[in-house]
């Protein structure tokens, strides 16, 4: 080395030319440190948000997270009512547990130092222990736009609303394969689902079967407390997908239409028997009878077949299916579809006498005394009327009848310009039928569209056939001509008063609105009741019936202990999927209380 | 970002592709441009791109499992502080006993994620000196960032569980219990783990 270094003596020098600019270091502990942006700190969870599905839980590849119960937090439908638990000794904070957060509870905050003496210490559960520092200290939230889940259904291919109304085919196209799978595999398996089908039908396994490319297991796992999928996969009220983990932040997957995509692969009776193959038990001499092939009596009578019970269906009417056959018009449930469920169902040993109707072809007490249980699935087979004047004019009508007719492979006059009352799915199924029959048709319903109980799916599906929809109108009057024939509707408009008690507004008549419509019929659909005039009266004595329904215990079990009852007249969603839970838990119920 | 923007991306592109065969080559977006070659073609390209492009600087190295098609994407990231782009370099080989050429020559910090690509994928790189050991300890398994590494089989065996996690519950069996739904035994293998 130089005696005389002269770069290494002005070096230090050199460090001036920094003086008076900002520093790159902090000045710990006074200023506080801060993370980027997007760090990956410790976790915090928005518990009000979670709905307990355990995708974090299951996507952990470190099995750092628990779902555990914590107090005040019950559960309820959508919501397991548990609560992520973190193991932070064993997170690696990959943050996959919150890109797959399908409510985006779960998040990474800024906050990372945890300092403890006791290893115990890192078990902990975030919204709970860290909620001083969680809420505003997120950093790493998921993002849907780049989540790994995808939120956006496979979109269903449907026929067109003027091609619709030429024909009595069938709208909805279904899935096929590709699509299927592709929907399939949009599911996080969590079952919240399975909680809210009145069935408890085993969703995510027939979910995932279809993902894993396996129908016929599918169909397998669908058969096992459903004998009427196809027609569920169709028609159903589908609570399950209000309650999917993906519908609060996207769409719903598709449970429906994926049942609907397994069934439609058995494309006949005895395909389904193949695949299904039931185990069907020794007979047992015991004899079942069941009042009305509707969706109650046929699981009924299905799972009892299966169980070695001697089973007979009587059904008042040509073919089975109830209210799914004579009331769901045949572009939203062809007859075939129902005919080849109907038509496995004999196969395995059903009996059913059609054109039977208890109470007048056959005694309902000779029923009663010659089998060992009897089951009740009778429905709302008779029309409310409006109630107001001019009802009884040719051309005044219910929508029930009307299905009834139509379904049944009948006519029925009802002119050109046709007004439907009513809100709910009989409407608008009325409604679409005398669409494609070619008539002008307007729903008049007292509230508003939001208000109408009817599916969302119908209600649009009727806007694009064409049919008007009249929101708050009353009707006051059917008025008609000389001959008795209806000429017009007599209704008022409506405003909406607020429940003061919470409740969905009321429709209010305004004075002097009252307008004339000139129409040929008038089709009222504002609900059903049961008619149990079959029962004679003496045993009606021993049977209770509240409110136009059979009171039944969870067993379905009337307060006649041999006599059990479901559907419509025994339950108060009246729905299919209710019918057939019905049905299921009746099986149950008689099985144990004959096979003892 | 319209194209006459895009003027210096494009122009290294140019560059490259007259010089060089790629297999793939594309303007991802602004300050980022891509190319794909063949395992030979490595040390051309990026002595080229350092020595006549400026692209001085080594930004980063992966490694890209792409098990489907039996391929290892490797991605060399390298930085020209003048322009200000990235370019990305990329070449697969294959995963069962895919060699690369060592790079550490040209940049030695290189030598680093080579180490780390090694020991993590298992690929082999050309006369590559330094410990076989990078961060994992006595590891014995197949490299731990293979896809085909079970990482949740691996964590069931190597760890207990730490007292006080016993109350952990199953989500689908905590609602089919509340509802009395019966899952048919055949149906439990659809069942989420």
């Amino acid at each position: 080395m130089a005696f005389f270094d002269l770069k290494g003596l002005l070096s230090p020098v050199t460090g001036l030319k920094q003086f008076g600019k900002k520093p790159h270091t902090i000045m710990f502990p006074d200023v506080a440190e801060h993370a980027s942006d997007r760090y990956r700190g410790l976790h915090f969870n928005k518990l009000e948000d979670c709905i307990g599905c355990g995708n974090c839980s299951t996507i952990c590849m470190n099995e750092a997270i628990d779902m555990i119960q914590i107090a005040g937090y019950e559960g309820k439908k959508g919501d397991s009512g548990l609560r992520p638990r973190v193991d932070n000794g064993r997170c690696c904070w990959c943050a996959l547990c919150v890109e797959v957060c399908p409510t985006g509870s779960l998040n990474l905050t800024k906050d990372y130092i945890f300092v403890t003496p006791d290893a115990n210490d890192f078990l902990w559960t975030p919204g709970i222990d860290n909620k001083e520092k969680g809420e505003e200290n997120i950093s790493f939230y998921s993002d849907k736009e780049t989540s790994l889940s995808d939120y956006s259904r496979v979109p269903m291919r449907e026929l067109d609303g003027d091609v619709r109304i030429q024909s009595f085919a069938e709208a909805v196209l279904g899935y096929n394969e590709e699509e299927a799978r592709k929907e399939a595999s949009r599911c996080i398996s969590c079952g919240l689902c399975t909680e809210s089908c009145p069935d408890h039908m085993h969703i995510p396994e027939y979910i995932n079967a279809i993902a894993r490319e396996n129908d016929e297991d599918a169909l397998r796992i669908i058969y096992d407390n459903n004998p009427l999928p196809e027609m569920c996969g169709k028609v159903c009220t589908r609570r399950c997908e209000d309650v999917c983990a993906m519908t609060h932040r996207g769409d719903a997957i598709a449970i429906r239409w994926l049942k609907r995509y397994a069934t439609e692969t058995a494309k006949n009776a005895e395909i389904i028997k193949e695949i299904v193959n039931p185990e069907i038990k020794e007979a047992n001499g015991k004899k079942i009878s069941i009042i009305g092939a509707g969706p109650s009596g046929l699981t009924a009578g299905y799972y009892l077949a299966l169980r070695g019970f001697d089973v007979t269906i009587y059904e008042a009417k040509a073919k089975a299916g109830g209210m799914t056959f004579y009331g769901i018009p045949k572009y939203r449930l062809p007859a075939e579809s129902l005919e080849k469920q109907v038509g496995y169902m004999q196969s395995i040993g059903v009996k059913i006498n059609f054109n039977t109707r208890v109470g007048k072809d056959i005694d309902f007490k000779e029923i009663y005394n010659n089998s060992d249980a009897v089951f009740m699935g009778v429905g709302f087979e008779k029309p409310w009327t409006l109630g107001i004047t001019g009802e009884d004019l040719n051309g005044s009508l219910q929508a029930v009848t009307y299905l009834d007719v139509i379904n049944g492979g009948g006519d029925m006059e009802i002119g050109d310009k046709v007004a439907v009352i009513g809100g709910g799915n009989v409407a608008i199924d009325a409604a679409r039928v005398a669409r494609r029959k070619g008539a002008d048709v307007t729903i008049v319903y007292r509230r508003r569209v939001e208000d109408m109980p009817a599916d969302w799916e119908e209600i649009e599906g009727a806007e694009d056939e064409g049919v008007h929809i009249m929101p708050q109108g009353i009707p006051i009057e059917v008025i008609g001509d000389k001959n008795g024939k209806v000429t017009g509707l007599k209704f008022a408009r409506a405003e909406m008063i607020p429940d003061p008690d919470g409740g969905r507004p009321r429709p209010k008549q305004i004075e002097g609105s009252e307008e004339i419509m000139e129409v040929t019929s008038v089709i009222g659909a504002i609900g059903q009741e049961g008619d149990y005039s079959f029962i004679p009266d003496d045993m009606k004595n021993q049977i209770k019936i509240e409110r136009g329904r059979f009171v039944v215990d969870e067993n379905k079990q009337t307060t006649l202990p041999k006599l059990f009852a479901g559907g419509d007249s025994a339950n108060r969603t009246a729905d299919a999927i209710s019918a057939i839970a019905d049905g299921f838990r009746a099986v149950k119920a008689i099985e144990k209380m004959l096979m003892k | 970002m319209s194209e006459n923007k895009l003027n210096k991306e494009q122009l290294l592109l140019d560059l490259l592709k007259k010089k060089f065969i790629l297999n793939e080559s594309a303007v991802r977006r602004a300050k980022r441009v891509e190319v794909k070659v063949d395992p030979k073609e490595i040390i051309p390209v990026l002595l080229y791109a350092k020595e006549n492009s400026r692209y001085i600087s080594f930004a980063h190295m992966s490694c890209v499992d792409w098990i489907e098609d039996g391929e290892f994407e490797v991605v060399y990231i390298l930085w020209n502080p003048e322009d200000k782009i990235n370019l990305f370099v990329k070449t697969r080989i294959s995963r069962d006993n895919g060699v690369l050429p060592n790079i550490d020559f040209i940049w030695r910090q290189a030598n680093t994620y080579e180490r780390e690509i090694r020991e993590m994928f298992g690929i082999q790189f050309e006369g590559l000196v330094g410990r076989q050991e990078f961060i994992l300890e006595d590891w014995e398994h197949m490299p731990p960032m293979r896809r085909d590494f079970d990482t949740a089989e691996f964590v069931k065996k190597t760890y207990f569980k730490r007292p006080g996690r016993e109350d952990a519950k199953d989500v689908r069996e905590f609602v089919q219990e509340r509802t009395d739904e019966e899952l048919p035994d055949f149906a439990k293998k659809y069942s989420r783990d």
